[in-house]
């Protein structure tokens, strides 16, 4: 459709600094390419083309990084990062790494957070770039969290609910580790994170969380993909402007959800019509960032909504003119307030 | 551990780190006008072409999204039929994408086009009476091939064009001397560490650490300590750390009780027989010989006379395929000479020989005109350009699977040997070298560097069908042994496997007068799916290094491929 196209090019002008807007609009155009009619997904052109970026055990501005393989049946992988551990004599950065994995828990208290990448639930690994550096951001951000990013199983090769078991996963081994446990009572402080698919997969993971048992600090949810069979307000006005199109989210949503299974499934419309009910679930707290200009706004708006209901708090953090993809560069004044959001968020629970 | 971690991170890390809000608005440069925050994410774009970018790329998305009954062919267009090159320039591509919307679509290939060389592999697994894309039989795709179609030139011209203008940042081509840039770019270089998270594994890499800190400390009584508690932690692991510790220990050892592995002339014909196990069952030299082919291939495009220069051609595994491919090109292939170059046979038995004719015979059972000539050397650097005696009407191309970090061992060696390749003019020169850091730093440095990259390799031949798999996985185990002995017991002359980094690699080229000639996405796509007839499958992973290719396990590169040609010589394509 030209008309909106030339539309939607003069106003991405005047809100989006523009080397974000080449990075995005280059995501945007890229994707397109792989995407295929019948459903199908150009998985080869994709590797090829995303930007990848190895772990490293040598401190960079204070963090290092690790790859982990924790499930060798379904190829599961965590990058992990921490603060780069302080060296004894002569020891190497490596062998400082390989001692942190094994400490005691510390009396000191800190956050450990598992984080779920984002790209529609098909695009992106732990070791692309863009979500290496948002992951290394989080570990100082945090006062030295710890940063747990999971290399979750991705559609359409893997369908709902891969994704939400490797998340799973991946909490469970955290949960078994000595050395992530803190503070005097030496208990894992761990947080949900996510952006785009990684929110959703957040989301669907504290509830089997909260339904196990196992407690979580709170969550915290950048432009969560959620949707429904319903068109919303947002959706219809901002399709097609702004970077992301309306049948784009189609396609990926039938690309992750079941066979034969609509947008009102439970994973993409958790308060929707077969929604699970969390009223008597211990489910965590949720900081909630929502871009105006994101045309799944609605959705998340009625996800928040969905959570007062049952009894659980959410901050919601509505950043008006901001665009999908705003905290991968340190650019406006969205990327350092929702920075300053979720560092408050951790530091508080 | 205590409180440290927490204050390292409350100190001058932060605010340096993110960047003051003053800031936020300015577009940072490096000193080569990138974009740094674009650089960061992997992207190099000028600061001063940014805007031009963007308003190419509203271009592109809105050619693309025109009406929905041209979308899919479009789109089809892009993914399928379009070699894409380096993404990380994203300027570049947007020329070879918008060039190709303007173009007219490629007509599809003619009738005669074999359909043995066709490369739609249904997305279950291949059935067996496709040829394995290795087998002598099978060709590498040519539908690159369209050399007769300018436009294919261009594109490559103009890649290999803006890859030079995009390496601004490197160093001036008159000389970098290597032990500087060596330690340069070490500093850089990222420490890679991949573990399963069995807690044992952990431990015992610990103490195989721990052992190798005494040995640099001269420590031997306390290393011979550790070095029994290690067999002890290895006896108890399964698998790939155990086999992996085994050969550390035992280096280890021999560097404590001075025992040097001889390198005598029966090593050459073992360690053959060794590879060929490897090359079997494991993809790691397959993808090497793959890659390289298609470079050599494209590069030739359009020549009717050839030469390929093979700086270790072992048992020649690599040119069948070369050869299949240049057989099959439409309008014939070129006549297509080989040098082989090997070390000399420990029993006179001129097994240089012997390969160029089982060539030879090859080559006539597919109609190619065929010369070979061997070449005994002991050394790569005693090869002078009048000895290979190429003539200035035949394309070259050099080839160098494992090689050029041998040379690393004589300080001088690699300049001179850079220096005769380009004499030579090639059009291009392959190589393929370990992903890794082997060299640089201290004896701990190497020691830890080669444990992670050696693990990650074992790892990997975990995973192999049984029967002739196993024996090919316990020679190959043997092979890359006698490589982790090399590293960590010998010294001086003898420690040949020196490797070295794609970073590093990139230096010592542009060093070198060399400049890079990008590997595309038809090779990359092959690669990949290649990879899916090994029993590893999932594990293997091909990414694509601004212009280069590496193979590695999960996350960990562990071998790449690259390929240039001398700067500054005419674009002829």
């Amino acid at each position: 459709m030209a008309g909106s196209n030339e539309v939607y090019a003069n106003e991405s002008r005047t809100v989006v600094p523009l080397n974000t807007r080449v990075l995005i609009h280059n995501f945007k155009v890229s994707y397109s390419m792989l995407r295929r009619q019948d459903g199908s997904f150009d998985r080869h052109l994709s590797e090829y083309l995303e930007r990848k970026v190895p772990a490293n055990a040598k401190p960079v501005h204070g963090v290092v990084s690790l790859d982990l393989l924790l499930d060798r049946s379904t190829n599961l992988l965590v990058r992990i990062y921490l603060p780069a551990p302080t060296v004894t004599g002569n020891e190497l950065p490596q062998q400082a790494l390989l001692s942190a994995l094994q400490r005691p828990p510390s009396p000191n208290p800190f956050p450990v957070i598992i984080f779920f990448h984002g790209g529609s639930f098909a695009h992106s690994s732990i070791n692309t770039t863009i979500y290496d550096i948002l992951c290394r951001r989080f570990v100082t951000l945090c006062g030295g969290a710890v940063v747990i990013s999971v290399n979750y199983r991705r559609s359409p090769e893997f369908r709902c609910p891969c994704a939400y078991d490797d998340g799973w996963t991946a909490l469970k081994w955290a949960s078994s580790q000595p050395w992530l446990r803190s503070g005097e009572d030496a208990k894992l402080r761990v947080f949900l994170a996510g952006d785009s698919s990684g929110g959703n997969i957040a989301h669907h993971v504290a509830v089997r969380a909260a339904e196990s048992g196992i407690h979580i600090s709170g969550n915290i949810l950048l432009n969560p993909l959620f949707g429904g069979n319903e068109r919303t307000e947002s959706e219809l006005e901002l399709d097609g402007k702004y970077f992301v199109a309306l049948g784009d989210r189609d396609w990926y949503w039938k690309a992750f959800l079941p066979e034969g299974a609509d947008r009102d499934h439970p994973a993409c419309n958790p308060f929707g019509p077969n929604g699970v009910k969390l009223d008597e679930l211990p489910f965590p707290k949720s900081l909630l960032v929502v871009a105006s200009l994101d045309l799944t706004k609605d959705w998340q708006l009625a996800y928040a909504e969905g959570l007062r209901n049952s009894g659980h708090e959410v901050n919601v953090i509505f950043r008006e003119e901001a665009t999908v993809g705003f905290y991968f560069l340190p650019n406006t004044n969205h990327y350092y307030e929702v920075m300053e959001e979720i560092r408050s968020f951790v530091n508080s629970n | 551990m205590k409180t440290e971690h927490l204050e390292s991170c409350r100190g001058g890390g932060i605010d340096g780190f993110l960047p003051s809000k003053e800031k936020m608005m300015a577009m940072e440069e490096t000193d080569a006008g990138m974009d740094e925050q674009l650089a960061a994410l992997g992207y190099k774009v000028r600061a001063s072409d940014m805007a031009n970018v963007a308003q190419r790329l509203e271009q592109l998305d809105m050619a693309i999204g025109g009406s929905a009954a041209q979308d899919d062919a479009l789109l089809s267009h892009l993914a399928s039929d379009t070699v894409h090159y380096n993404p990380s320039d994203i300027s570049n591509w947007l020329e070879n994408m918008l060039s190709e919307l303007n173009a007219p679509p490629i007509p599809a290939p003619t009738a005669t086009h074999p359909k043995s060389i066709s490369f739609d592999f249904p997305s279950e697994n291949l059935s067996s009476s496709v040829p394995s894309p290795f087998d002598p039989d099978y060709c590498l795709r040519s539908d690159y091939q369209v050399e007769g179609r300018s436009r294919n030139r261009k594109r490559m011209r103009t890649s290999s064009s803006s890859s030079s203008t995009s390496r601004t940042a490197a160093p001036a081509i008159e000389s970098i001397p290597a032990v500087v840039a060596a330690t340069e770019v070490s500093s850089t270089n990222p420490l890679v560490v991949m573990v399963d998270s069995q807690e044992a594994g952990i431990r015992l890499v610990h103490a195989l650490l721990a052992c190798a800190e005494a040995v640099q400390q001269a420590n031997y009584k306390a290393a011979e300590a550790i070095l029994k508690q290690i067999s002890i932690l290895a006896s108890s692991q399964a698998g790939a750390m155990r086999k992996v510790a085994g050969y550390f220990a035992e280096a280890l050892a021999r560097r404590i009780y001075c025992l040097h592995p001889t390198q005598d002339t029966f090593d050459s014909a073992f360690s053959d027989i060794l590879e060929m196990h490897f090359y079997e069952s494991f993809p790691y030299l397959k993808f090497a010989h793959f890659t390289a082919n298609q470079a050599i291939l494209e590069a030739f495009s359009g020549c009717r006379r050839v030469h390929v220069i093979d700086f270790g051609i072992k048992q020649g595994m690599q040119w069948p395929a070369l050869m299949q491919a240049l057989a099959l090109r439409p309008g014939g292939p070129p006549s297509f000479r080989l040098t082989g170059i090997g070390p000399p046979s420990p029993d006179n038995s001129n097994a240089l020989q012997q390969v160029g004719w089982k060539l030879a015979q090859l080559a006539d059972t597919i109609h190619v005109n065929f010369e070979y000539r061997g070449l005994v050397a002991n050394n790569l650097v005693d090869i002078e350009p009048f000895m290979l005696e190429s003539d200035e009407s035949e394309a070259v191309a050099i080839n160098s699977v494992f090689e050029l970090h041998n040379l690393l061992a004589r300080p001088g060696a690699i300049e001179i040997l850079l220096s005769t390749v380009r004499s030579l003019r090639p059009r291009i020169m392959t190589v393929v070298e370990q992903e890794a850091n082997h060299n640089a730093g201290s004896f701990l440095e190497r020691f830890t560097e080669s444990l992670h990259y050696y693990s990650t390799m074992f790892d990997s031949l975990e995973w192999v069908a049984g029967g002739e798999g196993q024996q090919d996985q316990v020679m190959s185990e043997v092979f890359l042994g006698r490589q982790i002995c090399n590293v960590v017991a010998c010294e001086g002359p003898e420690r040949t496997e020196r490797h070295e980094t794609l970073a590093q690699w990139r230096l010592r080229m542009n060093g070198a007068g060399m400049r890079p000639v990008n590997l595309g996405s038809n090779a990359f796509k092959q690669a990949s799916m290649l990879l899916a007839l090994f029993a590893g499958g999932d594990g293997y992973r091909v990414e694509e290094n601004e212009g280069c290719l590496t193979l590695g396990w999960h996350t960990r590169p562990l071998i790449a491929t690259s390929a240039w040609c001398v700067a500054g010589a005419g674009e002829s394509g």
